[in-house]
């Protein structure tokens, strides 16, 4: 039954750990922000899952755009009543 | 001589070939013979099979040997083979083993299957079948026929004699001193401290009421290996045993991985005649019972007391094994079978589970449940899913697996299938009977243990098929299941989204759906033309909260939530309330104060009366009104105590068991309360209970506020780790409306739109 390729969390567990340095050098406030990132791309685990992509931090980031473009049009409609 | 009655139990009779127990309609419980003749089968080079001839005719000279074909599953066609039948069963290990160790290039097939297995191909009865035997005075049995079948949905009971027997108290928590023994209405109290006596009087109960099963309180590994040695002590002859000639049969104790889970099985000790069930040490005892137990013996044709003890997994083994004998396929030995080459792309794509969704967190209300009937079966059945179907390049003919370089042959009907069938459709025939049945009436209870028995069964199918080391498993069938699992959830996802349903969450073969469409019946309907399985409408839910994880609040827990359906009955996954490690106390706390806001269409409305229960029961913590084994604690063993780095309750609850002089085996549950000083707990397997006065109340409070808080804070509209300051704070809960109405630290994303209110900006 065990699997040969990781699991989608383990690879964004992964993929998270390989921006730890990163995330140390920044800003306290822009950590923050960076865990928003990140916790609005782990919405999408099982969508990157079926993608079955070789580059998972490609769809990691898309799915970051995705909410925050989501977050844009939620504040557009907003302002625009 | 005719005789009718129910087949009770069949194994290995050294001289005559077969025992058969049967259980006549004239009362009379009958051991009789029965001669049985099995074959098994040598398959490869022609030279090598002429070669095989030679060296039988030489070293086994009872053995029939005769050259046919057969099928192997595996290559997809029949092949020649030496068939090599033998007298009785016992023969076979003699002949076999020589066999194999001159020819081990040879493929084998049909040796090592259960007795009983090759019972049910040959004859077509089955444990527990009503049945029609012709038998001569010796007591021999020329023919046989069933009168019934495993899948009958009603058949009148099988009149057992249960005996029951119990020791007053654990005996991993002290030395027992009474047996308690229960014979139909009667009960009997032996004390163990006088052991000749208890013995003679125990005697004399078996042989006064001859029970068929010997249904036992820590039988497997206390009681019967306990008794076996004491009687032999004494010098008395126990007749746990019905049939004298029969052995006693002793497994050892072993241990396994099962889902990263290590798994203890204890000692297992097993009758001629008769049964033993030992309760604690039986399969999903809590969930099916004797009825699941005796299901299962009929559907897999295991005997009774094998398919009280093994895992469903052995059982859907024999399922398929049972059906390749009755389609004349081989069983293989040993396996040579070796995964086909993929590029890393197909791996990709191939490589994945179901489909497991992040639900949108919060609370929601009216949302409809949606499920696939029985998913991974119902794709091996529908889409002919079977280790001969699949193929890694296309054949003419054959249905490509969606999203992957795989083929099916739908051409003909694949082993898997034929063997899942019939436990899927009565399967499906419980459940529709279940529905309409009231939940508290004798035939409810029932047929659910049968239901349930047979779901392990068919949940065990789809791992087993990806199994290497399974018969038929192969990993490629595997992946094709998934790949349809997956295909069919985003089919009724895009049918339930052009309907205007939104999806909340999504998880393998099951959907949560807001505001779904009313006119349900056509929308399974068409998930059902589009996806080709069928789904059913598992409920609605007045309000459902799927919970965030507790280390991350604003990620989404896929499998954490609790809900009420329109008839008021409660779902919950995840939670306190249904982990085996939580107290009993706590968990019935969590329920008692779900169950207050299940009475409301709104559960902000059920606050005020949650929170009075539930400074009712911190109130009977504080008063030491609750039973100590209300408090306990469970963890299972996972490693050897060496390897504990952390000295974790559990392991400082086994430290103290060892100073007592109580082994553990990884594995076992080891059950502790929480008491105040060092070493903070109290293993409930010592000798003695500890003085109430030194129970840790404060760290059971925190406890029981965390798992109210479970269930409270979504309704509060604050995160859970917020929840036990929050409730220490507010001592009416009309507080909340002010609480409700204005945003929390880090609330906001726990509730996010989910009441279809804006979020409130995060202070960062």
């Amino acid at each position: 039954m065990g699997r040969t390729l990781p699991s989608i969390t383990q690879v964004f567990l992964q993929e998270e750990d390989a921006l730890r340095r990163f995330r140390r050098a920044l800003r306290r406030s822009d950590q923050l922000a960076l865990d928003e990132l990140l916790d609005s791309a782990q919405q999408h685990l099982a969508a990157a899952a079926y993608a079955g992509s070789a580059l998972p931090l490609e769809i990691f980031l898309l799915a970051m755009l995705l909410e925050e473009h989501k977050e844009v049009a939620r504040l557009r409609d907003l302002l625009e009543g | 001589m005719l005789l009718t009655g129910w087949l009770f139990d069949v194994y290995e009779d050294p001289l005559d070939g077969l025992a058969v127990w049967l259980l006549g309609d004239d009362g009379r419980r009958r051991r009789l013979r029965q001669a049985f003749p099995v074959t098994f089968y040598a398959s490869g080079p022609e030279a090598r099979l002429k070669a095989v001839e030679g060296f039988l005719a030489k070293r086994s000279p009872a053995a029939q040997v005769e050259r046919t074909e057969r099928c192997d599953v595996f290559a997809g066609r029949d092949v020649p083979v030496v068939a090599v039948k033998v007298p009785r069963p016992a023969d076979v290990p003699g002949v076999f083993r020589p066999l194999e160790r001159a020819f081990p290039d040879l493929s084998y097939g049909d040796v090592d299957l259960q007795l009983s297995i090759r019972y049910a191909a040959a004859s077509g009865l089955f444990p527990l079948a009503r049945c029609r035997m012709e038998v001569d005075a010796g007591g021999r049995v020329l023919a046989a026929e069933a009168l019934d079948s495993p899948w009958d949905m009603d058949r009148p009971p099988m009149p057992l004699r249960i005996c029951s027997l119990e020791p007053d108290v654990d005996p991993a928590h002290a030395d027992p001193r009474w047996l308690v023994v229960r014979c139909g209405e009667q009960e009997h109290r032996l004390a163990l401290n006088a052991p000749r006596a208890m013995l003679v009087n125990l005697r004399a109960l078996l042989l006064r009421h001859d029970p068929d099963l010997l249904l036992a309180a820590r039988g497997d590994t206390w009681l019967l290996p306990w008794l076996i040695d004491l009687a032999d002590q004494w010098g008395v002859d126990l007749p746990l045993n019905r049939d004298h000639h029969g052995k006693i049969g002793r497994r050892k104790e072993r241990w396994y991985f099962s889902y990263g889970q290590l798994v203890y099985r204890g000692e297992q000790v097993l009758l001629a005649g008769r049964w033993h069930i030992d309760r604690h040490n039986a399969m999903l005892w809590d969930d099916y019972d004797l009825e699941g137990v005796l299901e299962l013996a009929r559907v897999t044709c295991l005997p009774v007391q094998t398919s009280a003890r093994v895992s469903p997994g052995t059982g859907i083994s024999s399922v398929q094994m049972l059906t390749a004998l009755r389609l004349g396929v081989l069983v293989p030995w040993q396996k040579q079978q070796a995964e086909e080459p993929h590029s890393a792309l197909d791996l990709f794509a191939a490589d994945q589970g179901g489909l497991v969704y992040q639900p949108k967190i919060g609370l929601h209300r009216n949302v409809s449940g949606l499920d696939f009937v029985s998913m991974y079966p119902a794709i091996m059945v529908n889409y002919n899913i079977s280790p001969e179907t699949v193929s890694a390049t296309p054949r003419p003919g054959a249905e490509r697996v969606p999203e992957l370089n795989l083929w099916i042959d739908r051409s003909r009907p694949g082993l898997v299938p034929q063997a899942l069938l019939p436990l899927l459709n009565r399967r499906v025939a419980l459940k529709e009977r279940l529905a309409g049945l009231p939940h508290d009436s004798p035939e409810y209870q029932l047929n659910k243990k049968r239901a349930s028995a047979l779901k392990w069964l068919l949940v065990t199918c789809f791992g087993y098929l990806g199994y290497r080391n399974a018969r038929f498993g192969r990993i490629e069938a595997h992946q094709a299941v998934t790949a349809y699992g997956r295909e069919a959830l985003l089919c009724a996802k895009e049918v339930v989204e052009e309907h205007g349903g939104e999806v909340i969450q999504m998880y393998v073969d099951g959907l949560w759906v807001k505001d779904c469409p009313a006119d349900y019946p056509s929308l399974l309907d068409e998930i059902l033309a589009r996806s080709g399985l069928p789904v059913g409408l598992d409920g609605v839910y007045r309000w459902v909260a799927f919970l965030p994880s507790r280390v991350h609040p604003r990620r989404a827990a896929a499998n954490r939530y609790f809900g009420v359906f329109q008839d008021g009955e409660v779902k919950v996954r995840g939670i306190e309330a249904r982990r085996r490690d939580t107290a009993p106390f706590i968990s019935a706390t969590q329920l008692a104060v779900l169950k207050i806001l299940a009475r409301h269409a709104d559960p902000q409305d059920g606050l005020p009366e949650a929170w009075q229960a539930l400074r009712q029961r911190l109130d009977l913590l504080r008063r030491g009104r609750v039973k100590l084994e209300d408090l306990l604690l469970a963890q299972k063993m996972g490693r050897d105590m060496e390897e504990y780095k952390a000295r974790s309750p559990v392991a400082r609850a086994v430290a103290q068991l060892q100073a007592a002089g109580k082994t553990l085996k990884p594995g076992q549950r080891v059950r502790y309360l929480l008491t105040l000083g060092h070493p903070g707990v109290w293993a409930w397997d010592l000798p003695s209970h500890p003085p109430l006065a030194s129970l840790d109340i404060a760290r059971y409070e925190e406890l029981v506020l965390r798992a109210a808080g479970t269930v409270l804070a979504p309704v509060c509209g604050i995160l859970e780790s917020q929840f036990p300051a929050y409730f220490r704070q507010h001592a009416s809960p009309h507080e909340f409306d002010r609480y409700t109405s204005q945003a929390l630290p880090g609330a906001a994303k726990a509730l996010p739109r989910a009441r279809g209110r804006a979020p409130a900006s995060l202070p960062v």
